[in-house]
């Protein structure tokens, strides 16, 4: 999967919905910015997962929905949930 | 005297003095080599030199050039010239693998802090600096910094930091004064456990291991018989390790792009073996599980003779495995080296450990990473009692996929670094223990202002330290 970053944000706003069980519709885009992340999990490792220790550039998605902020991760090679509800996801 | 005598008296007479001319002009023919061994032409490549001692004087005018000027960028050979010229002086050699940096021989035979004085004056002058004598014992003679004529080799500050770009002058692993001593070895074998490694780049197929022939392949219980002829995939299990990502391809790259070879870059080692492992995908990560067969594979390889010293490891997370933790000890058992990526999440390894990094097992060296200027990076992981040595690890110039070469930045640039350097310290002991190895690097740091207080050592990774 080669991201660009409004396909990103376009799939970060699925994942939510869907794991929000709302309608895409419900979601309003907050901010997207390019950002360092500290590692190839772009900060976001799952448990059990290693990640390669290079500072990786992406986008940092912010979303909004039922008065909250949820958090996207991605390069040209990822998406990810950071800390949703605690935990992080690959998408 | 009869006639015949007078004949043999006057011929014994002439080849006396035939030989005594040719000793007095070998004489001094001997004393114009020695004076002018000075910074070496990449033409008369020099041998690595082989004794024990490296011991730095200042210049005191033996004859050589007694300055190293870096001229900026533009200024031309002919104003250079008449520029050294108006000095009287003279342009003794032109250093080509650094854009107009030239060996200055003063012919007033002033002091070297003076000529550094009048250079330092001019505004074409990016810097200059005296031509250090390098030594080894005092019967050795001289010892030279060698420079590999690889293009992009001045862009390599990690290995030669003349201040380009803004960087600090020295702030590097002398690494050039390493090479006098070893350029790296293909008897000894790096495992890069990573995104696998692009085996088919240009600067990397030389040094790349391959399954010998006497050596069966890799029989695993669950996977069966693999042809592991380049090396390993633990995510499929199968014989190729091909990156897919360019993360792995870097780390091979500054453990050991080939050297001398007019392509790219050096690597920390000229010549080595780098094993690739591959167990993180194209995204640049990978299990817990994949990661320890991939070094229970090289720990196999091992048993059955390929001389795996060290394993590079430019990852991690938080995440604590036992497993993984006893995979690591076992390959401390077989004399293996486990060099591994402090993290970069900016937070200190005593509390908030960083695995694989922080396990407490006699053969992991944790590595911080260093910039240009010999700060701790910006996002470096530290401890003082958990993260072992500092490294350049910022903008740190390898190979890449597609005969690519890029820029990178992490623990994970910084991590194959020190195992380059261990590398270079088996080429040129291979029977040091994995003990007296992780000591040896421990013990061969120059203290950085930066580190103290962040690591143990408090210092960056010196190669020729580590090589003395």
């Amino acid at each position: 999967m080669a991201n660009t970053k409004d396909g990103a944000v376009e799939n970060a706003r699925k994942d939510l919905a869907h794991r929000l069980n709302i309608d895409a519709g419900q979601i309003k885009e907050r901010s997207v910015e390019e950002s360092d992340f500290p590692d190839m999990a772009l900060g976001a490792p799952e448990d059990d997962e290693m990640s390669g220790q290079m500072i990786t550039r992406g986008w940092r998605i912010q979303l909004e929905a039922q008065g909250k902020t949820f958090e996207y991760r991605a390069d040209k090679n990822q998406l990810r949930a950071y800390k949703f509800k605690g935990k992080n996801y690959r998408v | 005297m009869n006639r015949n005598n007078f004949f043999i008296h006057v011929a014994l007479a002439l080849v006396l003095i035939l030989v005594a001319a040719f000793a007095g002009q070998l004489s001094k023919w001997r004393k114009e080599w020695k004076g002018n061994v000075g910074i070496m032409p990449h033409a008369e490549k020099k041998q690595p030199a082989t004794t024990e001692e490296i011991a730095l004087t200042e210049n005191r005018n033996f004859g050589r050039p007694e300055v190293l000027v870096k001229f900026k960028s533009g200024v031309s050979n002919e104003t250079i010239e008449r520029l050294t010229a108006s000095l009287h002086d003279r342009v003794e050699d032109r250093i080509e693998s650094a854009e107009g940096l030239e060996a200055i021989d003063d012919l007033d035979n002033a002091d070297a802090a003076s000529i550094v004085a009048e250079y330092s004056k001019l505004p074409e002058v990016e810097y200059a600096e005296p031509n250090f004598e390098i030594q080894l014992d005092a019967a050795e003679g001289p010892l030279v910094p060698v420079f590999p004529r690889d293009p992009q080799f001045e862009d390599q500050w990690a290995l030669a930091n003349s201040g380009q770009k803004g960087g600090k002058q020295g702030a590097d692993i002398s690494a050039t004064l390493a090479w006098a001593k070893t350029t790296g070895s293909d008897k000894v074998v790096v495992a890069v456990l990573d995104t696998g490694v692009d085996y088919s780049h240009e600067d990397l197929a030389a040094n790349m291991w391959m399954r010998p022939d006497n050596l069966p392949p890799y029989h695993d219980n669950e996977l069966g018989t693999i042809d592991d002829e380049n090396g390993y995939n633990a995510i499929d299990g199968t014989q190729d390790p091909m990156d897919d990502n360019g993360h792995g391809t870097h780390c091979a790259g500054i453990i050991g792009a080939e050297g001398e070879n007019d392509v790219g870059i050096a690597g920390v080692n000229w010549k080595v073996q780098i094993m690739p492992l591959k167990f993180m995908n194209s995204s640049g990560f990978g299990s817990t599980k994949d990661a320890i067969e991939a070094i229970n594979y090289a720990i196999e390889r091992k048993k059955a003779g390929v001389n795996v010293r060290i394993i590079s490891a430019s990852w991690g997370s938080t995440q604590k495995s036992q497993a993984l933790g006893e995979v690591i000890r076992k390959a401390y058992e077989n004399d293996i080296l486990f060099v591994a990526a402090a993290g970069n999440a900016t937070t200190n390894n005593d509390r908030t450990p960083h695995y694989p990094s922080s396990y407490d097992v006699p053969n992991v060296i944790s590595v911080a990473a260093l910039d240009r200027n010999d700060q701790l990076a910006s996002f470096s992981n530290y401890g003082p009692k958990s993260v072992a040595i500092g490294a350049p690890g910022v903008d740190i110039l390898s190979t890449w996929l597609d005969n690519e070469y890029e820029e990178k930045s992490g623990t994970s640039m910084a991590t194959p670094v020190v195992a380059g350097v261990a590398a270079l310290v088996v080429a040129n002991n291979p029977r040091i223990s994995v003990d007296d190895l992780r000591k040896r690097l421990m013990d061969s740091t120059d203290p950085i202002v930066a580190l103290k207080g962040k690591t143990v050592t408090g210092g960056r990774i010196n190669a020729a330290k580590a090589l003395e």
